[in-house]
């Protein structure tokens, strides 16, 4: 194998040879520098194989035909070859991208990219401090070189700032080296860990003056204003380099002199790290140009990654696969950024619309996005999971808490980024051309960021577990995006179809999970098919809508919390994507990512507590957990978020009303029964019937019962017909809580019931007026009116999905009620109760408003011409209604194995229901749905045909035939009543639905963001308070030590 | 055999509930007039107005949900009587009670209303769109204290069975919810006023608009099958109150005498009060009535 001493050498001599090159010879010396980088990367390339193929450990090279400590020693290993590889790529691939800036700038260019690329190895690759001193001084003096030939307004001055910087930093390491030298007697690390020396006062403070400058080179926050300054001035093929290539080797160096250090440095890194993950994602919420925001993000994830080499000895032999997963997920993802906002060429975040003339391009850049975050299944998403669990074990909580609230706050920065590029205003201006050395590096990040996902996967603990088909299907359905709609929805449906036909042996016997697979599986494939009436290609749509389904299926299907976990995240991350296409959702879609994300972590802190102290991560462990009252509340508050709790409902009613048509039943009637879902899996964990007593599930109850009144309330006074829906599922979903917080065998049947009913019903109802508001093109129930002529099956679908949801005999939503009225009684939640049936009787207004102002009243002059909704829209609605109609006549099919299967199992023996073939009973009262189908059918068909018989010769007469204060109206404008329709009621209790809840929320909001705008005018961008800053911390930093 | 007995009598007792319920409205509007010194209707206008109804021969219709209206409006009646035990204790004349119980009777009152809503509301009449939108925003606050009184005496028999209910309340005067439950029997008579339509929660019924009840829009066999309905609802809601709070019926005369007394209450009291507007009988609804309906639960918890 090729010793990794020539690739230094190779690039040096390289380095020189470039600057004799002239101007006319240029191509000629790029060509040059691209092999001079080639090489060293198929070295490293080689090396890495090697390792990876055997188990030999790291091998040590000696220069200058001596060991140390008459000679330099490098050492090349597993991590070495790889991050040698990790940094000549990224030289390699930015000599490609800078190619036009450099071929301005000349050979010099060129040549200190070599001699960069050359110091980065060093550092990387050597054993020695002094050593390493001295390239990292080479390192900077080429990156300030690069970073003045940039022409950017403040470039010399953030070079100037980033010299002086440099130049404290290095007196701060060469007095530490020194000192150490002098205590040690070496320079090489290895023998200055052998000699286990005693550290006595002098010793701690010369390793002190070390690591301090390796963290300070590090830019940790808040001493780290110089650094944003760089990036921000720097262009960004340099801010790449410096993100990914310099800290990457200074990240490597703190790692190398760790062990040099007294035990008591990996706490330091800890807490300097985590300082700098959490203090610069707060900063950056409130920045808005581009590269300083990624520069806020590269020390924020730069932090982490300091805090987990800190963490080396807690993870033990995970905290291989931790770093890599973490590491290679900033750095893919980050550099990828540098680069693409080098193409989009401003700096101001909105101006990222622009990525929408070049949609895979979006596409690339929201990979990036959800990489940094920690989105499935990219590998930060595994390194995070794996990070928290062994933390966790540790009872690392206050950890844990940073870590997540640090993510927490990136997420706000980074998604209302992804909402300006995918929803942002469209640029005027001419877009740039997307020549292929910008479009080359950019895409091959994102490509290896796929791949880095599956290593990680598969080296994590327990990331076998987890399912990839799904995956694999998606990413097929993306490289397939340039087919028609149609081929695609059938792909689509046909992989739904299988899934379920393959899962059902595994669910048949699980009843509770089989109807929950129903919903999502049947669910699934009834809203595809309302898609067919897309025309063109829908880029983008199908493999996040199928990404949305493979999440809900895939909770359904877990065992382990891991598996639960991506499962849910998947669906988040699909659904965000189905939301924002909306044409007004930005916001709604940030918003709903923000709940989610928040939720998220609260469930993810409560399964890391759950893991603690216990073994494996099956969900089994959920119910032996060390901290029932911590797990329990985290995770019931992280569903809530899902199933938009009143408190945690702000972002449904925006997300679910201005999405797409047929993405409206889908987040609504589907996707929200994922957190239905998770609470089922959380409540089962707390031991059933057991936990009745448990003050958690006592406060869910009312807060059910808050949230469907509240809900149910604010709809009726709602004007947007697909808002009123969205507000009737805060509230119904108000009911399914409540009535699972009974934690009862009959609780959990009305809850089902009511799941099952309210997917039924509202994927319809979403169907139908998504359909109706394809054809009107408004929301605006006022504005439409008498459409009952011209769509008369979408009215239809409509009464049936109202009469189910206000829960009038016979159909089905009124063996909800009775189930309901039998759980309450036996329960004792009187008032809550009593609560909720207000709430029922609420909701028949809104049905009214529905139904009465879009299909009923006066019939407007521009819509006389509309047609019935699209056939593909009327289909599914056909079977949801056959669904309805059959579960209404025969509840008994599906209720009664659900109610064998709960009283059967442990959590739910005592079973007050029994079934005498249709009838169902308990010892308060009795109900048979089929009967009373019966009965009520036979006697409306018999009252029908009487008056069929007493006024056969009705006339049908016109719309304006009719008379009222002294006229016939001829304005249907002015005719049909329907806005602000319940004033009276508004008046009477309509302080109930001002909206406390979104201004206690905004308050939050823009408390947060004060905070970070005031905080960040620390950065003032004057040179001597960097400095200041810097010595500051340094002293700061070593009081608190010593 | 049995299906077909069944059936027959079922119709007889809709026969003689729509019979007493025509009479009885007839009575009580005689009553209304003579307390305001008028002279008043006949005591069979309403047999009058219905045959008239019925009789004319010009019908105009807005269109289909305008027709099923009405329809859906008597079916709510007649299958509030189709499902209530009628007479305690006999056989033939508990009707259909046996495929749901009182839960089944309280959302099965939502059908009729919604198709009414439905069939006024194709007519395009404004006015019929404001009186439904009073009527529903005023019926769910009056929905309130009954919801609150059956939840009371579902405490107190431990049933939901108005069988049940009825038979508990057996043996003697005094064994009546009115007594053993007069909290319950309180809310539940409010709550009743505003079934009623009758003052002070009326103002839906207001002579210009259409409301929940018989609409001007509404005409001829239309107007007569609501008419219809109108007579077999008051006498059965009546019924349902008479089984939940005062001892139901060993037989029709008992039926009679008391479904009489329970409907003049409403007309009792609509004499008496003036009438409220909606924004003020919501409100008004949600008081007393409803702390009327807590402390009749109340006082089983503790």
């Amino acid at each position: 194998m090729v010793s990794p001493i020539s690739s230094i050498a190779v690039l040096l001599g390289s380095a020189f040879l470039v600057g004799l090159f002239k101007k006319t010879s240029y191509s000629f010396a790029q060509m040059l520098s691209l092999l001079a980088i080639a090489f060293p990367l198929f070295v490293s390339a080689q090396w890495l194989i090697h390792f990876i193929g055997t188990s030999d450990g790291a091998v040590m090279l000696y220069t200058a035909g001596a060991k140390p400590p008459f000679s330099v020693s490098l050492q090349i290993g597993m991590a070495e070859a790889f991050l040698t590889l990790a940094v000549n790529l990224l030289g390699l691939l930015s000599i490609i991208y800078l190619m036009k800036p450099f071929k301005e700038l000349g050979v010099k260019a060129l040549a200190l990219l070599l001699i960069l690329v050359m110091g980065l190895n060093v550092i990387i690759l050597s054993r020695d401090i002094f050593n390493i001193f001295v390239f990292l001084e080479i390192a900077s003096i080429a990156l300030v070189g690069l970073i003045l030939l940039g022409k950017r307004k403040h470039t010399y001055s953030a070079g100037f700032k980033y010299l002086i910087a440099v130049a404290i930093i290095s007196s701060f390491l060469l007095v530490g080296i020194a000192f150490v030298y002098y205590f040690g007697s070496t320079l090489n690390i290895d023998d200055f860990v052998a000699q286990n020396l005693i550290v006595t006062k002098g010793l701690s403070t010369a390793l002190f003056l070390l690591f301090i400058a390796v963290l300070l080179e590090l830019k940790p926050f808040p001493a780290n204003g110089w650094a944003l300054d760089l990036y921000e001035a720097a262009h960004p093929g340099v801010g790449a380099l410096i993100s990914g290539g310099t800290a990457t080797a200074s990240l490597y160096v703190l790692y190398k002199i760790l062990p040099m250090g007294a035990d008591y440095w990996s706490d330091v890194l800890i807490w300097v790290g985590l300082i700098s993950f959490l203090g610069s994602n707060i900063l950056g919420i409130s920045q808005k140009n581009a590269n300083r925001l990624l520069g806020y993000s590269s020390i924020g994830q730069i932090g982490l990654l300091v805090a987990v080499i800190g963490f080396s000895d807690q993870l033990g032999s995970h905290f291989e696969a931790i770093f890599f997963s973490l590491f290679i997920s900033h750095f893919l993802a980050k550099v990828g950024l540098f680069w693409l906002s080098g193409w989009v060429g401003k700096t101001e975040l909105t101006a990222w619309s622009i990525l929408r003339t070049k949609p895979w391009l979006l596409l690339v850049f929201g990979i990036f996005l959800f990489t940094l975050i920690g989105f499935p299944p990219f590998p930060s998403f595994f390194g995070k999971w794996q990070l928290i669990v062994d933390l966790a074990s540790e009872h690392g909580f206050n950890w844990i808490v940073i870590i997540l609230a640090g993510s927490l706050f990136e997420g706000i920065y980074l998604f209302r980024w992804l909402g300006y590029a995918i929803k942002g205003e469209k640029s005027t201006e001419n877009k740039p051309l997307l020549d292929w050395q910008t479009a080359l590096p950019i895409g091959l990040f994102a490509l290896l960021i796929i791949g880095a996902g599956y290593v990680s996967n598969q080296w994590m603990p327990n990331g076998q577990s987890i399912n990839l088909i799904p995956v694999f299907f998606i990413l097929a359905l993306f490289v397939l995006d340039f087919l028609p709609a149609w081929i695609k929805n059938t792909i689509s449906i046909a992989g739904l179809v299988v899934y379920g036909y393959l899962l059902y042996p595994e669910l048949s016997d699980d009843t509770l999970r089989l109807v929950f697979a129903v919903i999502f599986l049947g669910g699934g494939i009834l809203t595809l098919i309302a898609g067919y009436s897309v025309k063109g290609k829908r880029a983008g749509f199908f493999p996040f809508a199928l990404m949305m389904f493979a999440g809900l299926i895939g909770l359904v299907e877990a065992d382990n919390l891991l598996q639960f976990f991506f499962a849910w995240e998947l669906m988040t991350l699909g659904s965000y994507v189905l939301i924002i296409r909306g044409k007004r959702s930005m916001l709604h879609a940030y918003n709903y990512m923000l709940f989610s994300l928040g939720g998220a972590y609260l469930i993810f802190m409560g399964m890391a507590m759950a893991t603690a102290g216990q073994s494996g991560i099956s969900l089994e462990i959920l119910r032996t957990t060390a901290f029932p009252g911590w797990t329990y509340a985290l995770m019931a508050i992280g569903f809530l978020t899902k199933t938009a709790a009143l408190g945690f409902h702000i972002w449904l009613p925006g997300a679910h009303a201005e999405a797409e048509s047929d993405v409206s039943p889908m987040v609504s009637g589907i996707l929200l029964k994922g957190g239905v879902f998770g609470l089922i899996v959380l409540f089962l964990a707390m031991g059933g019937e057991q936990a009745q007593a448990n003050p958690l599930v006592y406060v869910l109850g009312w807060l059910g019962a808050i949230t469907a009144l509240i809900g149910n309330l604010i709809a009726v006074f709602q004007e947007d017909a697909k808002k009123l829906l969205a507000y009737s599922s805060i509230g119904n979903l108000g009911y399914v809580l409540f009535a699972l917080a009974f934690m009862s065998n009959i609780g959990w049947m009305t809850a089902i019931t009511y799941s099952l009913n309210h997917f039924l019903f509202k994927t319809l109802l979403f169907l139908a007026i998504g359909g109706v508001v394809l054809r009107v093109k408004t929301h605006n129930m006022h504005e439409m009116g008498g459409l009952i002529k011209q769509m008369p099956l979408s009215f239809i679908a409509v009464l049936i999905g109202i009469i189910t949801l206000a829960g009038i005999p016979p159909l089905s939503g009124y063996a909800g009620k009775w189930l309901f009225y039998n759980a309450v009684i036996a329960q004792g939640w009187y008032f809550q109760g009593a609560i909720v049936f207000f709430a029922g009787t609420i909701a028949f207004l809104y049905c009214f408003k529905l139904i009465y102002a879009v299909f009923l009243g006066q019939p407007k002059d521009k819509f006389r011409q509309v047609k019935e909704a699209p056939v593909w829209y009327i289909i599914p609605q056909i079977i949801l209604i056959i669904g309805i109609m059959v579960f209404s006549a025969r509840p008994d099919l599906i209720l009664k194995p659900v109610g064998e299967l709960l009283s059967g199992s442990a959590y739910f023996p005592t079973d007050p229901l029994n079934w005498e073939s249709v009838t169902a009973s308990t010892n308060l009262g009795y109900w048979s749905g089929y009967k009373i189908m019966l009965v009520i059918g036979v006697m409306f068909m018999v009252l029908l045909g009487w008056l069929l018989l007493m006024s056969r010769k009705a006339q049908k007469i016109k719309q304006f035939d009719i008379v009222y204060a002294g006229e016939t109206p001829f304005t249907p404008g002015t005719t049909h009543f329907s806005h602000n329709m319940f004033a009276p009621l508004y008046r009477a209790i309509g302080f109930l639905t001002l909206p406390m809840i979104t201004q206690s929320w905004n308050r939050v909001n823009s408390t947060v963001h004060d905070f970070a705008d005031s905080a960040r005018k620390i950065y003032s961008g004057n040179g001597q308070s960097y400095l200041v800053q810097i010595l500051a911390y340094v002293v700061i930093v070593y009081l608190i030590l010593f | 055999m049995d299906i077909v007995k069944k059936i027959g009598f079922v119709l007889l007792g809709l026969f003689i509930v729509l019979n007493w319920g025509l009479l009885m409205a007839g009575i009580m509007r005689k009553i209304i007039a003579r307390v305001s010194m008028r002279r008043g209707i006949k005591i069979f206008q309403p047999y009058i107005n219905l045959i008239k109804n019925y009789s004319i021969r010009s019908q105009l219709t807005h269109g289909i949900m305008f027709y099923l209206g009405p329809v859906f409006r008597l079916s709510g009646g007649v299958g509030i009587f189709l499902f209530m035990p009628m007479i305690y204790g006999s056989d033939i004349w508990n009707n259909f009670s046996f495929t749901g119980d009182l839960i089944l009777i309280a959302y099965f009152m939502f059908f009729g209303m919604l198709g009414m809503a439905l069939g006024a509301g194709e007519g395009g009449h404004p006015y019929s769109a404001i009186g439904i939108s009073r009527g529903l925003a005023q019926f769910t606050a009056i929905e309130l204290p009954l919801t609150l009184a059956i939840l009371s005496i579902a405490i107190q028999y431990q049933s939901l069975s108005i069988t049940e209910i009825v038979a508990a309340q057996q043996g003697s005067i005094l064994n009546w919810t009115l007594f053993t439950n007069p909290l319950a029997t309180g809310a539940a008579m409010i709550s009743f006023l505003g079934a009623m339509g009758h003052s002070p929660f009326n103002v839906v019924m207001a002579p210009q608009e259409n409301p929940v009840g018989p609409p001007t829009e509404y005409h001829g066999t239309f107007l007569g099958v609501l008419q219809t309905n109108r007579a077999i609802l008051h006498v059965v809601e009546a019924v349902l109150y008479m089984n939940l709070f005062f001892g139901g019926a060993n037989n029709w005369i008992e039926l009679i005498v008391k479904t009489f007394f329970i409907y003049f209450w409403s007309v009792f009291v609509g004499m008496v009060f003036p009438r409220f507007r909606v924004d003020q009988s919501i409100p008004w609804l949600l008081k007393l009535p409803v702390l009327i309906g807590v402390a009749a639960i109340i006082v089983f918890i503790v």
